[in-house]
């Protein structure tokens, strides 16, 4: 559906809706379906992965939420209302390169604020509120160049929050970092998560990182990209115990599975037409 | 041969066997002058640099010795040129002329960087603009500007007009062009963050692209300022009362080549000069880009 007919939205309209969204790019004179049909329904405060193999369409689907990306068809709704184009209520962390190398950590975290004409003071009290909840005060006046790749996802997370989006919007944002930095970094994003209480859809190709870090997974296929299976994650409380139970090591073992196989029978068909 | 068990001993003797001369060695060893892309030291720097000037200096010298010899004053000799610089700057002629051709060269080319800057960043930013104004600047681009001289004395007189219109016809096309480089250099996860982060158009511009084009532009400025100067030697030799150019078009009458040779000399310590204050200037203003 492209238009959202109807009178008045039910109740309280879902936080953000994707209704049939497809997208089909030219390649070579060629129509590629990225992505086929996807639906998918995350209420206020959830935390949701979107987990595939390179190439399933996911970057494409969490741009088209941002409105990065126009869809082919089907519609993008955040609080009932038809997502047009990029806006600060969708706040948006990419996996690299993203800061502005000429502004000061403070000025990058202050941007959407500044743009958004809010007065000096309560923007830099807010400033300071992110700078402390991200660890990152004692370089405030530094550039991006001067910082670890960590640091730079912090900066770029208190930046995509400042401007207090409805939607916090993660596509593979610890893929650059190392192992151990990773792991600190989606506990941090845990702790980010549950103080501001914010919707967040994170796009990963790392199964243990979509179970340790979301109630609810969407595993995508590709060619055409779609949804092929949504994967409640039964875990509450986070900590580095839930690695070891043995529901995550199941959960794990399932979803490396559907990611993995999937990909294989794409290529070995791949083949065959080639 | 040594036992693998004598630990650090046996190293050290290996090592030291490993250094004595004649043994084979593994790689190849390069001199610091002469690796692709390594820096050399700082004295080296200086020393290099300090020495090809030199050798420049002594070939003139030793060239307008033998030539004087020979024949009569073709090349003058370095101090003739220190002298008739000198006359020049006591008599005032040389102060007049500067001021005369800084002026031409720093109003043009000011009109020049100023329709790069805006037109190139439009180019730049915007596939319509881009499509507008291609074809027109892939034409306009391959007029020789200095053939458009007849026709500005025509239309525009003698007087300063014609000549700053000329350094802006010389320089602009190539401002523009590589200004619109500059700017399409802006990665696109920068456009997108801003956009992400409520900026419209005219923030991104503002916030994202003119910044992050800004020392592209100073180069840009940099490299194609010798063409300005080239436009204004062009409008002086034609029709011109006063200005550095103009001076050597007079010296050729008297014959005086010592003066011709001094002015030549001052363009090229102007443009070292406008060089260097340039390649400072980028540096000073985006710290956030230095290599």
């Amino acid at each position: 559906m492209t238009a959202i007919a109807g009178p008045e939205p039910l109740a309280r309209p879902s936080k953000l809706v994707v209704d049939g969204v497809a997208k089909t790019f030219r390649s070579g004179g060629r129509p590629v379906d990225a992505l086929a049909d996807v639906a998918m329904t995350v209420d206020a405060g959830e935390l949701v992965c979107l987990l595939g193999a390179s190439g399933c369409g996911k970057s494409t689907l969490l741009n088209i939420i941002a409105g990065l990306d126009q869809p082919t068809a089907g519609a993008v709704l955040v609080d009932g209302e038809l997502v047009v184009g990029p806006g600060a209520d969708r706040g948006v962390v990419f996996q690299q390169y993203s800061l502005f190398p000429w502004l000061s950590v403070r000025r990058n975290i202050g941007f959407g604020l500044e743009l958004a004409g809010v007065p000096r003071a309560t923007r830099q009290a807010r400033v300071e509120e992110l700078l402390g909840i991200m660890h990152l005060a004692e370089h405030a006046d530094r550039l991006p160049r001067e910082l670890s790749g960590g640091m730079r996802q912090r900066v770029a997370i208190a930046r995509a929050l400042a401007p207090e989006p409805d939607v916090l919007l993660l596509d593979e944002p610890f893929a650059a970092l190392d192992a151990q930095t990773r792991r600190r970094m989606q506990d941090f994003l845990l702790t980010v998560w549950k103080r501001t209480g914010c919707t967040i859809v994170m796009v990963t190709h790392d199964v243990e990182e979509a179970i340790y870090v979301s109630g609810r997974i969407y595993v995508m296929t590709p060619r055409p990209g779609r949804i092929s299976e949504v994967v409640d994650v039964p875990f509450g409380d986070r900590s580095s115990a839930v690695l070891r139970d043995p529901r995550f090591l199941d959960l794990r073992d399932e979803l490396s599975e559907l990611v993995s196989s999937r990909t294989t029978a794409h290529r070995f068909a791949f083949h065959v037409e080639g | 041969m040594t036992g693998a068990d004598d630990g650090a001993a046996g190293a050290a003797r290996a090592v030291a066997a490993a250094r004595s001369p004649g043994r084979p060695t593994r790689g190849r060893r390069q001199h610091q002058l002469l690796r692709i892309r390594g820096g050399i030291s700082l004295p080296w720097r200086i020393g290099l640099g300090v020495v090809g000037v030199a050798v420049l200096f002594a070939a003139w010298a030793i060239t307008s010795q033998i030539l004087d010899s020979a024949t009569s004053f073709l090349v003058p000799s370095p101090a003739a040129t220190w002298d008739a610089f000198v006359r020049l700057w006591q008599d005032g002629t040389l102060g007049d002329d500067l001021i005369a051709s800084v002026r031409r060269v720093v109003i043009g080319y000011a009109i020049s960087v100023a329709i790069g800057v805006v037109i190139g960043i439009a180019i730049g930013s915007f596939a319509s603009a881009e499509a507008y104004f291609e074809p027109q600047i892939g034409f306009l681009r391959y007029i020789p500007a200095t053939a458009l001289t007849p026709l500005l004395l025509l239309w525009l007189g003698i007087d300063e007009s014609p000549k700053i219109t000329l350094i802006v016809l010389g320089t602009v096309f190539y401002n523009i062009v590589m200004v619109a480089d500059v700017a399409r250099s802006v990665p696109r996860e920068l456009i997108n963050a801003a956009a992400t982060l409520g900026a419209g158009r005219w923030a991104t511009l503002r916030r994202v692209i003119v910044p992050h084009s800004i020392p592209g532009i100073i180069d840009v400025t940099r490299i194609n300022l010798a063409a300005a100067w080239l436009m204004l030697v062009v409008a002086e030799l034609l029709a011109a009362q006063e200005g550095l150019a103009f001076r050597i078009v007079r010296a050729q009458r008297f014959r005086a080549i010592d003066t011709m040779f001094a002015l030549l000399i001052v363009f090229g310590v102007i443009g070292l000069v406008s060089d260097v204050a340039l390649r400072q200037l980028r540096t000073f203003v985006a710290r956030w880009a230095r290599p």
